[in-house]
């Protein structure tokens, strides 16, 4: 088997007559890819080496934010992540508080950490959609999708986009108060939610089993060695949650569970998944009880950006999002625009290191079902 | 300083019982240390074995004003729930470090090959520093400070004798 680092695209040497391998392209234009291609040598049925391609999501963020206020990079946190906008906005929001020391209003906190769950919730409700059609159960696609819609309607009640909040959650707290009825058409959302978890877990087990079990196995000892966090990590046997670990905002005060697995194949992330969802409805309830009252952002009023100053310091803010861990180091010099931010998004390390490492020696038909237990999203990688 | 807990003061302590660092408490669970490149290598290896096992992720700083670029590595401890952000500054017109693929492996792999491509600090030991995002780049690494990407795109892809394309460079 040949080293993993020796076929870059300089490195690929031309094949001989006499040689079986082929070299097979998954993406970037594959349906099921994302913006985002690997590129496989192949021998037979069976991947010899895989060498990610990266590169068609980058948008420079980290340079674009030196040039900008804290509430315009707040909108610009929003693209970090398509699929779990909201979760990317609270990193940059608390990472921003951290440097100005600014107490962030109780409501606040219980508004912010309420939209992540959602944001959550949503995340993997299309990462069930994706994995099924990857692995060919059509029904749990469209009907994943579906539901979250209704998601996705929530976030256009609460925030007025549907997909993209526009830094909805803002430096200082959140940019409005929830609207009235906020709570009757939650408690519904998780109703529909539940329904749907409800109605495809039967399909499920057979169709993700057959297809998943055994496949893409994960050892803790690789997990570590190549930076895999979140779920996928916890699908090896690691119980380790940002949000219990190193908790932020108000997640000490909440009561969940941290599932974990411990075969670390593609079934296992997929438990893990399933699982979570099940620990955010349980989290979303009690927030929906424990809501305080109050003002929702310090200070109230929001001032012309050219104001306000960021305090000189250097922070480094962790969030559990739903694909693994997200962090931002964030450094300014006492000027309005920060001086350096660096974003880590977790598939950084899960669609370079770990992909690689998990299609070596796996079967083409094999490949989708690896590629999307670990939820990949190309956008937080390129940045 | 005086009620800060126990846990972070230990791990300065015992960074700095063995390595001559700036070490400091920023809050709970976040403790900065700061190094000369020299002994970055050892203190890292020194770190792994205290249980910082996670490099959750390598930056570069770039100070163009006093000629240097600054490092940082911030590394997650599973087992003390700690993070602890290793600092070192490298010269900037000959930005050579050595690599720590073999403390932290993959993971570390990544990370320095993103930074020698938008800082272009030359990571010895690295075998791999492939262009990973800018596919046929030809300019200079383009998160340095000094790089102005409006001057680069408006030189490269507008003509200012393009009556069309003048509003660009007015």
């Amino acid at each position: 088997m040949s080293e993993k680092e020796s076929i870059g695209t300089e490195q690929i040497e031309p094949l001989t007559e006499e040689e079986t391998e082929y070299d097979f392209y998954f993406g970037p234009a594959h349906s099921g890819s994302g913006n985002f291609g690997v590129k496989l040598r192949v021998d037979g049925e069976r991947v010899v080496s895989a060498r990610a391609d990266p590169g068609y999501l980058h948008r420079g963020f980290e340079k674009l934010m030196e040039y900008r206020v804290p509430m315009q990079n707040a909108v610009l946190s929003d693209r970090l992540c398509i699929l779990e906008a909201l979760n990317w906005n609270l990193v940059h929001a608390e990472a921003v508080d951290e440097l100005t020391g600014v107490e962030v209003p109780k409501r606040a906190r219980y508004i912010r950490v309420l939209m992540a769950e959602l944001s959550r919730l949503q995340s993997h409700l299309i990462w069930y959609g994706v994995i099924s059609l990857a692995l060919g159960f059509d029904t749990g696609f469209k009907m994943a999708f579906g539901y979250r819609d209704y998601v996705l309607d929530i976030f256009e009640f609460i925030t007025g986009g549907r997909v993209y909040p526009a830094g909805y959650i803002c430096p200082g707290g959140v940019r409005r108060d929830l609207p009235e009825g906020y709570q009757e058409k939650i408690m519904n959302l998780l109703g529909q939610t539940q329904e749907m978890m409800e109605k495809i877990k039967d399909f499920s087990n057979i169709v993700f089993a057959r297809r998943a079990k055994g496949v893409g196995v994960l050892k803790m000892e690789d997990a570590l060695r190549l930076g895999a966090t979140g779920p996928v990590l916890r699908a090896c046997g690691m119980k380790t949650d940002v949000r219990k670990d190193d908790a932020y905002e108000i997640y000490d005060e909440l009561d969940f569970d941290i599932p974990t697995e411990k075969e670390g194949d593609a079934y296992a992330r997929c438990l893990i998944r399933d699982k979570e969802m099940e620990q955010s409805i349980r989290i979303v309830r009690q927030i929906l009880d424990r809501m305080p009252e109050g003002k929702v952002r310090e200070p109230e009023k929001i001032t012309p950006p050219k104001r306000v100053k960021i305090p000189e310091g250097e922070v480094y803010v962790r969030n559990e999002i739903a694909r693994g861990e997200a962090a931002i180091y964030m450094r300014s010099v006492g000027e309005g625009e920060p001086y350096r931010v660096k974003v880590r998004g977790p598939d950084f390390l899960h669609m370079i290191p770990v992909l690689e490492h998990l299609l070596q020696g796996s079967q083409i038909a094999d490949v989708p079902a690896i590629y999307w237990s670990l939820n990949i999203c190309p956008a937080d990688m390129d940045r | 300083m005086a009620d800060a807990p126990h846990r972070e003061n230990k791990v300065i302590d015992e960074i700095s019982s063995k390595f001559k660092v700036e070490g400091k408490f920023q809050r709970e669970r976040r403790i900065w240390v700061a190094t000369d490149k020299e002994s970055l290598i050892a203190l890292c290896e020194f770190a792994k074995g205290l249980g910082f096992e996670h490099l959750s992720a390598i930056s570069v700083t770039d100070w163009p004003g006093e000629g240097t670029f600054e490092l940082t590595y911030h590394l997650w401890s599973y087992s003390e729930r700690i993070l602890l952000t290793i600092k070192t500054k490298i010269d900037r017109v000959n930005p050579v470090i050595d690599s720590v693929v073999p403390v932290w492996n993959g993971s570390a792999q990544i990370h320095e090959r993103e930074m020698h491509e938008l800082f272009g600090v030359e990571f010895e030991g690295n075998q791999d520093l492939a262009p990973l995002f800018l596919e046929d780049w030809g300019g200079p690494p383009p998160f340095r400070k000094d790089f102005d990407w409006r001057d680069y795109v408006r030189e490269r892809e507008y003509d200012k004798a393009n009556e069309r394309e003048r509003v660009y460079w007015d």
